[in-house]
């Protein structure tokens, strides 16, 4: 949500403000002249509200995201928490050397892009068709009451979820005694391998869809209702009204969206597998994010793990640019508007 | 890091008996940690330098099971089945003279007001003001290195077995951490009678380099990884006497007690506890002619996997210990889902006894007598005397460090004296009142005495006792009278050794350790695990079986 705070201002102050023109307009005998730039003085005392109300973001950005970027430092080195950052034995590039070689790594890699792949696929259209449901329903009572039972799995934490999950359909869940009780095959499903990708895409439905909304819900409560009333006495049906306004209407919305999930691709949700990953071994359920643990912090290996996140957060600052870049190319706002 | 400390019964008695059990396994699971430096361990003849001499106490309370001495040296300890009801006094003359002291150690339960009246009276006792800060036990590994990273380590600190390396204790000893062997080494340690009685093996822990930093706590005569246990009331109701001789006869007993259909499963998944009825060598190592040798690929390892497959795909492990989700208070055990389960010595007490009897009166847990696969005369393994060793500040000086040694004397006061009732109880009256099954706390002894923090830095020898129920102290001793015949103690058992920070993440040995979970829960075959002990070796596993040879094996330690 903060990337779309920032999204927002940003073009404000790239394009001249709707004040610009206005006041050009009402300069009257003034012939209509290019654009000029606002001297930074005057737009420092334009936004001077503005930006002071930015510091404190800005300061939690600084404190807790930039100034433990020097913690990658460890990533060269055989990192000892006891010697610290400055005492521990710099290795240079030793432990990518070691990472790049380890075929469990690239197992983890090869796994977090196909798990990406299969949720993005299958969980990213969930909450836009969600969305476009809920905003049929006309009744606001109903809304809200839908609204409050979508949006609460959202609290739960993974550990809950994934309990309840494995009540329900693990091997000893309610499902399988049914189905032992009657004298029918069981069901593996908490523990079948093959079956992983599509249980946790169905979990984080599950789970996130419902809070997947808002962004949408947004989006098209700035549709102008006018529109439709116009299609609809233009004879435009319900499939056609959501074809040529209700998508374009959100089209902006939805890549902006596209472009920051591409951007969290290898995210792919460490709770849900480290607290899945005995069920169906590592084979199916490490991704990176829980190799840097395994490997590096339970194995107190943390410059190994510290080289895996470096190797992550790198891999995801080209997929966010090459992302924001094809929004560009398509016309969209992307992150920014160029 | 350490490849052998290991953990002791009596930690366990603070946790649940499921968690006991998980943690009861690390040992056989844990592999040496990295630190920072070139590795290194103590040589056979320094060791034997700094050790205190060992001289048992005579007189005190007679223990209804005496200590039974085995093979290998390994003693049991020592069983009561009540509490004594006279408590002679150990330490004479003054303790300490008025010093103030922080003592910093894990704990598993409630921590007591910082200031209450059980300190009081352990202060007034000690002579001096023991400041006890307990740290979350669950978090501890995480709460101590900012300590040790911002140099503000308290006088007194205590560290579990398993943290050794997380806390690079090889690291800090000599520069943090006070070496204690003009203090205690040979018959110096007689200056303080209760630390001389705890058994060498203990002080072996606390060995660092030739030179004595370690004060153990909780040393154990008989530490194993532990036993294969089954609810006997459930067996005794159907009228089954388990006859368990070999690997085949504790599968046909869990065919016969399967019952998916009922939610009863006979299995827990025991991988690690059934390693010794395989015979496979304990702690990842063994020698094999004189060689050190991985006991990854050991051929009965492999067939101890091949068994463990057999279970899960034969159904008869519970669905939920296969998908490794935990349970506790009541485990699956406790609350009769599952009847047979491997786990350590540790969660055969009192604590496991109420949870159980809570989720089902009449609940019992029994441990089978050791066996073997194929009905060979068994062995149970040793590992480290003691799982929990405390250390002094480097920064007190000789007459402050004497003092916390007399301190440290008091609280190693042996079961049923007049010291380890105050240090265990606190004040007869005010924090317990005393009962025919001992003492038993009030409100004010539940609040202020009951985490038994001060055994964190100083305790005799375990004895067994488990009040108000003395038939589990019966059957636990049995249970050590019998297997004591058969201990054998893993390589590398009592020493601390540093491994060189190149071969840290393969000492831990993660990707194998996962390989072997999955063939053993039928998920994969076997090539599988074979395929990653070859990669595993290949990486760097037969270079550390080679420095293990050269640092170790080849200079006498092993």
């Amino acid at each position: 949500m903060a990337v779309m705070a920032d999204s927002a201002a940003v073009p404000e102050e790239a394009r001249p403000g709707p004040q610009a023109p206005l006041r050009e307009r009402g300069g009257g005998d003034q012939a209509p002249v290019k654009q000029r730039r606002i001297s930074f003085r005057v737009r420092l005392r334009r936004d001077k509200s503005l930006l002071v109300m930015v510091i404190p973001t800005m300061l939690v950005l600084l404190v807790f995201n930039y100034l433990p970027m020097f913690g990658t430092v460890s990533a060269f080195e055989y990192y000892d928490p006891i010697y610290g950052f400055f005492h521990s034995n710099f290795i240079g590039m030793q432990n990518f050397n070691q990472l790049f070689a380890d075929s469990a790594f690239w197992h983890a890699f090869q796994n977090t892009l196909v798990l990406s792949l299969v949720q993005l696929i299958l969980y990213f259209p969930v909450p836009i068709a969600l969305a476009i449901l809920l905003n049929t329903v006309l009744s606001t009572k109903l809304r809200s009451f839908i609204q409050a039972v979508v949006y609460l799995p959202h609290f739960f934490s993974w550990v809950l979820v994934i309990t309840i999950f494995n009540q329900m359909l693990g091997g000893a869940g309610l499902l399988n005694q049914f189905l032992r009780q009657h004298h029918m095959a069981t069901w593996d499903i908490m523990t079948n391998g093959g079956m992983f990708k599509y249980l946790i895409t169905f979990q984080a439905v599950w789970k996130e869809a419902g809070w997947g909304i808002i962004v949408f819900l947004a989006a098209l409560a700035a549709i102008d209702p006018a529109l439709y009333e116009s299609a609809a006495v233009d004879g435009a049906g319900r499939w056609r009204r959501m074809w040529h306004i209700t998508l374009p209407g959100m089209r902006g919305m939805i890549v902006l969206m596209l472009v920051l999930r591409l951007g969290n691709a290898l995210n792919v949700g460490f709770e849900q597998m480290l607290i899945q990953r005995q069920a169906v071994g590592p084979q199916h359920a490490e991704v990176l994010d829980t190799f840097a643990y395994y490997y590096g912090v339970t194995g107190n290996n943390f410059g190994y793990g510290a080289a895996a996140g470096l190797f992550k957060g790198v891999i995801s600052l080209i997929l966010i640019y090459a992302a924001n870049k094809a929004a560009h190319r398509l016309g969209e706002d992307g992150l920014y508007r160029k | 890091m350490s490849s052998t400390t290991a953990f002791t019964r009596r930690g366990f008695l603070s946790a649940s008996a499921a968690v006991g059990g998980a943690i009861a396994a690390t040992p056989l699971l844990a592999a040496c940690g990295n630190s920072a430096g070139k590795g290194g361990a103590s040589t056979k003849q320094g060791i034997q330098a700094v050790l205190p001499t060992y001289k048992p106490l005579t007189g005190g309370a007679t223990p209804d099971f005496p200590s039974v001495t085995g093979a290998a040296g390994a003693i049991t300890n020592p069983g009561f089945l009540k509490y004594p009801t006279t408590l002679p006094k150990t330490v004479t003359g003054k303790v300490g003279s008025g010093g103030t002291y922080t003592g910093v150690a894990p704990s598993w339960n409630p921590i007591p007001p910082a200031s209450n009246s059980y300190y009081d009276a352990v202060n007034k006792a000690i002579g001096a003001t023991f400041k006890s800060q307990p740290g979350n036990g669950n978090t501890y590994s995480t709460i101590i290195p900012p300590l040790i990273a911002a140099n503000k380590l308290p006088d007194w600190l205590q560290v579990p077995g398993w943290m050794v390396s997380t806390f690079n204790i090889g690291g800090l000893v000599g520069t943090k951490l006070a070496d204690l062997t003009p203090y205690l080494g040979g018959d110096a340690v007689l200056e303080y009678p209760n630390l001389a009685a705890i058994p060498t093996g203990g002080w072996q822990c606390g060995v660092w380099n030739n030179r004595l930093y370690g004060i153990p706590c909780h040393t154990d005569g008989m530490g194993t990884a532990g036993a294969i246990f089954y609810r006997k009331d459930v067996l005794d109701a159907k009228g089954i006497t388990p006859a368990v001789k070999t690997a085949a006869d504790y599968k046909a007993l869990g065919q016969e007690l399967n019952d998916p259909k009922g939610g009863v499963w006979a299995f827990e998944d025991s991988r690690v506890y059934l390693y010794q009825v395989f015979k496979v060598p304990l702690g990842n190592w063994y020698l094999d002619g004189g060689k050190v040798k991985t006991a990854y690929d050991h051929p009965q390892l492999l067939e101890c996997l091949n068994f463990c497959a057999d279970l899960a795909k034969a159904g008869l492990i519970h669905p939920d210990s296969l998908a490794g989700v935990q349970a506790s208070n009541p485990s699956r055990f406790n609350a009769g889902k599952t009847l047979i389960e491997g786990g350590g010595l540790g969660a055969w007490n009192d604590g496991d006894a109420k949870t159980g009897i809570a989720a089902k009166p009449g609940y019992l847990r029994q441990a089978f007598p050791l066996f073997s696969h194929d009905g060979s005369t068994p062995t149970v393994t040793l590992t480290g005397s003691s799982g929990w060793v405390s250390y002094l500040n480097k920064d007190l000086n000789p007459d402050q460090i004497k003092e916390c040694l007399r301190i440290a004397n008091y609280f190693a006061a042996p079961f049923g004296s007049y010291e380890y009732n105050l240090i265990n109880f606190g004040v007869e009256g005010v924090h317990y009142t005393m009962s025919p099954d001992g003492p038993v706390r009030t409100a004010e002894g539940s609040n202020t005495a009951a985490d038994q923090i001060y055994n964190f830095f100083g305790s005799a020898q375990q004895q067994l006792y488990n009040a108000g129920y003395p038939d589990i102290t019966k059957a636990n001793a049995e249970w050590y009278a019998d297997a004591v015949k058969y201990a054998t103690p893993q390589l590398f058992r009592n020493l601390n050794i540093t491994v060189p920070d190149q071969y840290s993440k393969i000492a831990a040995g993660t990707e194998v350790e996962d390989a072997a979970n999955a063939v053993a829960r039928g998920k994969q075959p076997m090539s599988h695990y074979q395929d990653a002990v070859a990669t595993w070796k290949s990486a760097g596993g037969d270079a550390l079986a080679t420095w293990y040879q050269a640092n170790v094996v080849d200079k006498g330690l092993a």
